[in-house]
């Protein structure tokens, strides 16, 4: 009970301590705590298209991490949301661009399940070479973006290119691939259910199957999984794949709901914003939820923060990192304290 | 002579590209060595950035420019450091929290000094040091020795690093601490220290190498200025093997790949830079995968150092 | 003239003593051995004297001045030097690099490779501990491995050695090698301490021997005074009641495990083979004293560790190269003696910990999912029928006592109709009721028909429950013997590696 109690009050002082940092910032800057507080509190709830942005933000966010939070309960760090996720982009891009007379009926399911099979392979390389090789798969999965990233560069240069615009990017693509816009005025798009039905699907997996079992068992104690006839490494590569394939999900989701063509830069770091929040929703499909929204307000917030306070936007960068830290500090030290209680 | 001319200019333009990542490379090394891993050096470099512009454009003092990039490099290592060694986190995690603090700060205070403008501030570019006598020699005159400071303070540097590492006692203990930290805590080594002052050096010279890119590339400043560039410093400190003159070569391919690609675009060739920009990231991956089988990191990288656990 | 003198030291972990008011003196010039069982409190007792554990109470005097140290460092300023089981070598760095890490040497703060290996070849030659300063360490034997950890701490004018468990790793050659030299060192001014649990070494080589058991000191006497007999009873020493074990009637004597020239790696590199069989309804216990090669072998068995060759048949199956996953889905189960590491996930709880094994085809599914229904069920019964002390089937294994952690353990092992079960140190740190328990429950096992295979360096224990008793010594099973025609001081001197009866004089 005490050990309850102590993780609360330490949690808030987490909280506290970031919102005392963001105040800081604001007085810094010269502004005043009441009317950036205000705007930025008017930027998510003050209208219905304000609440719809968060979550159409929070869309991309979601799936990403779930699928980070996957890969960690198993062990395996996912540095690489960000490069799935635009894995993903290509695949529908693509799939789009080769054949666009096809039905939407057949075309969103086709595109949903080959992005994540995109995503799936991107992550299923540092994850088999984790399993079999033990390569770390932290330096490898940053590469891989950068590689998704530059290979997105150079695919709406020339393959999918649109020869009618000097901008380098990919023609916009068929109406089929399109996903319906769910709620006027705002931007929520099909790829919000999408993000939903998997937050329970990942539950389903995690703590229902056999599989999911095995993935929270090789995360707590891979050896007595080894010992105990469990296949580790099976667990592990698939844990990856599934990871990847909702960040490639998440770029398919950008795509067809938002974009509905290739351009660089869709993502403005969703694939690491994905690592934060899944440690900040302790890798638990509900807590992602949470601090998917969370983030995505954030987001949103201090954008309209900017528009009406002239807060910059880089406040929320800075909060995130901050608030990471402060969390890191607290948990190592109720670890300590566990320690040196002999437990 | 039309050959050797372009062969000089390239030379340079690859060293100048190279400069800063070798001094993060250099850095991270001397703290993976250690057994650091901080991969947060984009956080190193960006405050280097910001803090040596920052200085510059209010004192006008280069020198003063230059220790305020080595502090601001410097102050986030040691908050790494710090929650590496003390709290024992998780050096990854907060290698990439540090990354978005950082990148949020040096916004947030850039827009704060200077608010929304359409010119972006500019300082003086540090101008080339030619050395006198070398500077004249074909070739190598105009690639090594009519260059700026910071590539005369790499080189002492790159020698320095390499004799502390093979040749000096301290070199030793610091290679003990990360490939066996009992042994050296049994020898009387104190480990911590050690790997406090690897991280002050990696945060100096990421700090440095970050201030090149405002000091004397630039002259100016921007929202992530670095844009990567720690990310590929990480990228040398792998293919060069933490040795000081590997990744020194690393950079140096790299950097060549990049006035490669600079050169042929302005040649209006319709290669992607993209392209190019692959290029080190493939070869890490490859470098990767060519260690299957061979220990090459240092044995105790990223775990940290308990006494207590035997 | 006694050089050290440790006085009623004591020292706890977690609440259970590792050193109890033991007492220890080590004269000027002299060899002095340090015996007892694994577990005894050795190792901590000098690991206190060497300033890397804070002792809670008790004195030590050296040279009559009362000392304590904080780390080994002040240690060695006092020209103690330690040589630990684990080697602390650096593998990627040369031998002089070793042994002078830390020291602010010749040269400083250059490495003057050249003068230091010459003073290293100086000192290994009148030693006569042979090494190249140039070498490096991971290119090195074992032998010559603990030749370098002696010479660093000589290097650093170490007057007083404590060696541990110096020749667990060395040849018998080598061992009679290192003993030449610890002479030689003596009669230069050395005092040693040799940390073992081989009473012939002590015998042959040492001076005089303090023995420890259960954390305690039980006495120091001359070497030149006592036999085999005396220090194994001395070290061993138990009230050994004789139990009366209802032997089951087997109906056939199918054998359920073979093992042929049975090849495994011992962590000292070298290795061991075994041959064993096992029936049906059989216990065949394993004696030994810890680290001769139990634990690889049994992860041999399991599959956790590769064989060098040989076969290893179960219930006729050629079992030799199979995963941990088909010789456990075969009918092999394990109880390890790391519950912890690898038998229990701490932070899930019964429920959960009881699907720690290979996923079973017959697991009632629907869409893939598990029936969690069935599973609490489950659960509860088990808690019920094994007595598990717990306010939930969920509450995580950590907040278990060992006792209750344990009888989950032979819960899911048992649960899955094991052929055979590996037992390895099953009752270890339990109380009375918790041991019985399982004592009992093994017995049940084999009366059902499941061969078991008990390890332990409990004897009382192996002797209770076993039909047949292997003792293991250096890897290989010094002899095994039926429980009926057995003599305990047999199987003391069994355990230290002594064969016949002759060579005990």
């Amino acid at each position: 009970m005490k050990r309850g109690m102590d993780g609360l009050k330490s949690l808030l002082l987490v909280v506290g301590g970031t919102v005392a940092l963001a105040f800081l910032l604001i007085l810094m800057v010269g502004g005043d705590i009441p009317t950036a507080l205000g705007s930025f509190l008017r930027g998510i709830f003050g209208s219905t298209y304000a609440m719809g942005e968060v979550l159409v933000r929070a869309t991309p966010l979601l799936l990403a991490s779930l699928g980070v939070g996957i890969g960690f309960k198993t062990g395996f760090t996912n540095l690489g949301a960000e490069g799935q996720l635009y894995m993903g982009s290509i695949t529908i891009t693509t799939v789009a661009m080769l054949f666009p007379s096809l039905p939407p009926l057949v075309m969103i399911p086709l595109v949903m399940v080959l992005g994540f099979f995109a995503g799936g392979l991107w992550a299923l390389i540092p994850g088999f070479l984790k399993a079999r090789f033990s390569i770390s798969e932290i330096i490898m999965t940053i590469m891989l973006n950068y590689v998704a990233i530059n290979l997105v560069g150079i695919l709406v240069r020339t393959i999918l290119r649109d020869p009618a615009y000097p901008y380098p990017m990919s023609p916009m693509l068929t109406e089929s691939v399109h996903f319906s816009q769910m709620l006027l005025p705002t931007r929520i798009h099909g790829g919000l259910p999408v993000a939903l039905v998997m937050v329970i699907a990942v539950y389903m997996l995690l703590f229902r199957s056999r599989l999911g079992y095995e993935m929270r068992a090789v995360g707590l104690n891979a050896r007595a999984c080894r010992c105990s006839g469990i296949k580790v490494d099976r667990a592990m590569v698939l844990s990856a794949m599934i990871g990847g394939g909702l960040a490639g999900l998440a770029g398919v989701g950008e795509i067809a709901g938002l974009h509905h063509r290739l351009i660089e830069g869709i993502s403005p770091g969703y694939g690491y914003m994905a690592i934060i929040i899944a440690l900040l929703g302790k890798n638990h499909p509900v807590g992602i939820l949470i601090a998917s929204l969370g983030i995505a307000a954030l987001q949103v917030g201090s954008m309209a923060m900017q528009r009406s306070a002239g807060i910059p936007t880089s406040i929320a960068s800075t909060i995130m990192g901050a608030m990471v830290l402060l969390l890191v500090v607290r948990d190592a030290r109720s670890r300590i304290t566990i320690v040196e209680e002999g437990v | 002579m039309e050959l050797l001319i372009v062969i000089t200019t390239f030379g340079a333009a690859a060293i100048r590209m190279a400069i800063p990542l070798a001094l993060a490379g250099l850095g991270e090394s001397i703290s993976e060595k250690s057994g650091l891993l901080n991969i947060g050096v984009e956080a190193i470099m960006l405050c280097g950035a910001f803090f040596s512009f920052i200085t510059l454009f209010f004192t006008g003092s280069f020198f003063l420019g230059i220790l305020a990039g080595i502090l601001g490099g410097v102050s986030m290592s040691m908050i790494h450091a710090l929650l590496s060694i003390r709290y024992k986190a998780n050096q990854t995690i907060v290698g990439l929290a540090l990354n978005f603090f950082a990148l949020g700060l040096t916004s947030f205070l850039f827009l704060m000094g200077f608010g929304q403008t359409t010119t972006l501030p500019s300082t003086p570019v540090m101008s080339n040091l030619p050395i006198p006598l070398l500077s004249k020699l074909p070739l190598l005159g105009g690639i090594l020795f009519s260059q700026n400071l910071f590539v005369y303070l790499l080189l002492i540097f790159m020698v320095l690093t390499h004799i502390w590492f093979y040749k000096t006692d301290f070199g030793i203990s610091l290679h003990a601490v990360g490939e066996h930290p009992i042994a050296a805590d049994t020898a009387g080594i104190r480990v911590h220290s050690v790997r406090y002052f690897a991280a002050l050096c990696n945060g100096a010279l990421g700090g440095l190498g970050g201030a090149y890119l405002t000091i004397v590339k630039l002259g100016f400043f921007q929202e992530n200025l670095t844009e990567g560039k720690g990310y590929i410093a990480l990228v040398t400190v792998i293919l060069g093997k933490r040795r000081p003159f590997g990744v020194l070569g690393a950079a140096l391919i790299i950097g060549g790949a990049e006035a490669l690609q600079i050169r042929l675009q302005t040649m209006g060739t319709g290669i992607p830079s993209q392209l190019f920009s692959m290029f080190p990231y493939l070869m890490t991956i490859m470098a990767l995968l060519l260690t299957i089988g061979s220990a090459d990191a240092p044995s105790a990288l990223g775990i940290p150092y308990d006494r207590d656990e035997r | 003239m006694p050089i050290l003198r440790m006085e009623n030291i004591c020292k706890s972990f977690f609440g259970s003593y590792a050193n109890e008011n033991v007492c220890m003196e080590v004269l000027d010039g002299e060899i002095h051995a340090l015996l007892g069982e694994n577990g005894a409190g050795k190792t901590t007792l000098m690991n206190i004297l060497y300033g890397m554990y804070h002792k809670d109470s008790g004195t030590i005097t050296l040279d009559g001045q009362p000392i304590a140290f904080n780390n080994p460092k002040e240690a060695i300023a006092h020209r103690i030097g330690m040589v630990h089981q684990h080697f602390t070598l650096v593998p990627t760095l040369t031998v002089q690099q070793n042994i002078t890490l830390g020291l602010k040497d010749s040269g400083y703060p250059f490495s003057h490779e050249r003068a230091r290996c010459a003073k290293i070849g100086e000192l290994s030659e009148s030693y006569g501990l042979q090494t190249n300063g140039r070498s490096l360490v991971k290119d090195l034997s074992v032998g010559e491995m603990q030749r370098v950890e002696i010479l660093k701490l000589l290097y650093r004018n170490a007057r007083l050695l404590i060696l541990d468990e110096p020749t667990a790793v060395l040849t018998p050659q080598e061992s009679e090698h290192l003993f030449a030299m610890l002479t030689k060192l003596k009669l230069e001014g050395c005092s040693i301490i040799v940390i073992t649990h081989h009473i012939q070494e002590v015998l042959d080589h040492c001076d005089r021997v303090t023995i420890l058991r259960d954390g305690r000191s039980i006495a120091t006497v001359e070497t030149r005074a006592v036999d085999t007999k005396d220090l194994s009873r001395l070290m061993i020493g138990r009230e050994l009641v004789p139990v009366a074990r209802d032997r089951a009637t087997r109906s056939t004597t199918a054998e359920v495990l073979e093992l042929d020239d049975f090849t495994f790696k011992r962590n000292s590199g070298k290795s061991s083979t075994v041959n064993l069989k096992i029936a049906e309804s059989e216990i065949v216990g394993i004696a030994g004293v810890d680290g001769n090669g139990q634990k690889e072998f049994l992860e041999s068995l399991m599959g956790l560790k590769k064989i060098e060759r040989g076969t290893l048949l179960f219930c006729k199956e050629d079992l030799s190269h199979a995963d941990t996953t088909a010789r456990r889905s075969a009918g092999i189960g394990y109880i390890s003696d790391d519950r912890h590491g690898d038998s229990l996930v701490l932070d899930m709880g019964i429920d959960e910990n009881l699907m720690l094994r290979p996923a079973r085809s017959n697991e009632k599914k629907t869409w893939g999912l598990m029936d969690r229904n069935s599973i609490t069920t489950e659960a509860r019964r088990i808690v019920s029928s094994y007595a598990i002390k717990t306010h939930s089937v969920s509450e995580p294994m950590r907040l278990l006592s060992g006792g209750n952690q344990q009888k989950l353990v032979l819960a899911r092992e048992f649960l899955g109709k094991p052929r055979l079960v590996i037992a390895f140190q099953p009752t270890r740190g339990l109380d009375i009721g918790a041991t019985e328990f399982i004592h009992t429950q093994l017995l049940r096992m084999r009366d059902e028909g499941c061969a078991i295979l008990l390890v332990s360096t409990n004897l009382e224990e192996i002797l209770l429950l076993s039909d047949r008793i292997a003792v293991m010594h250096e890897g290989r099973f010094m002899d095994i013997l039926a429980n009926e025609h057995v003599d305990i001081t047999r199987i003391g001197l069994l355990m230290a590696g002594i064969e016949a009866e002759e060579d005990a004089l």
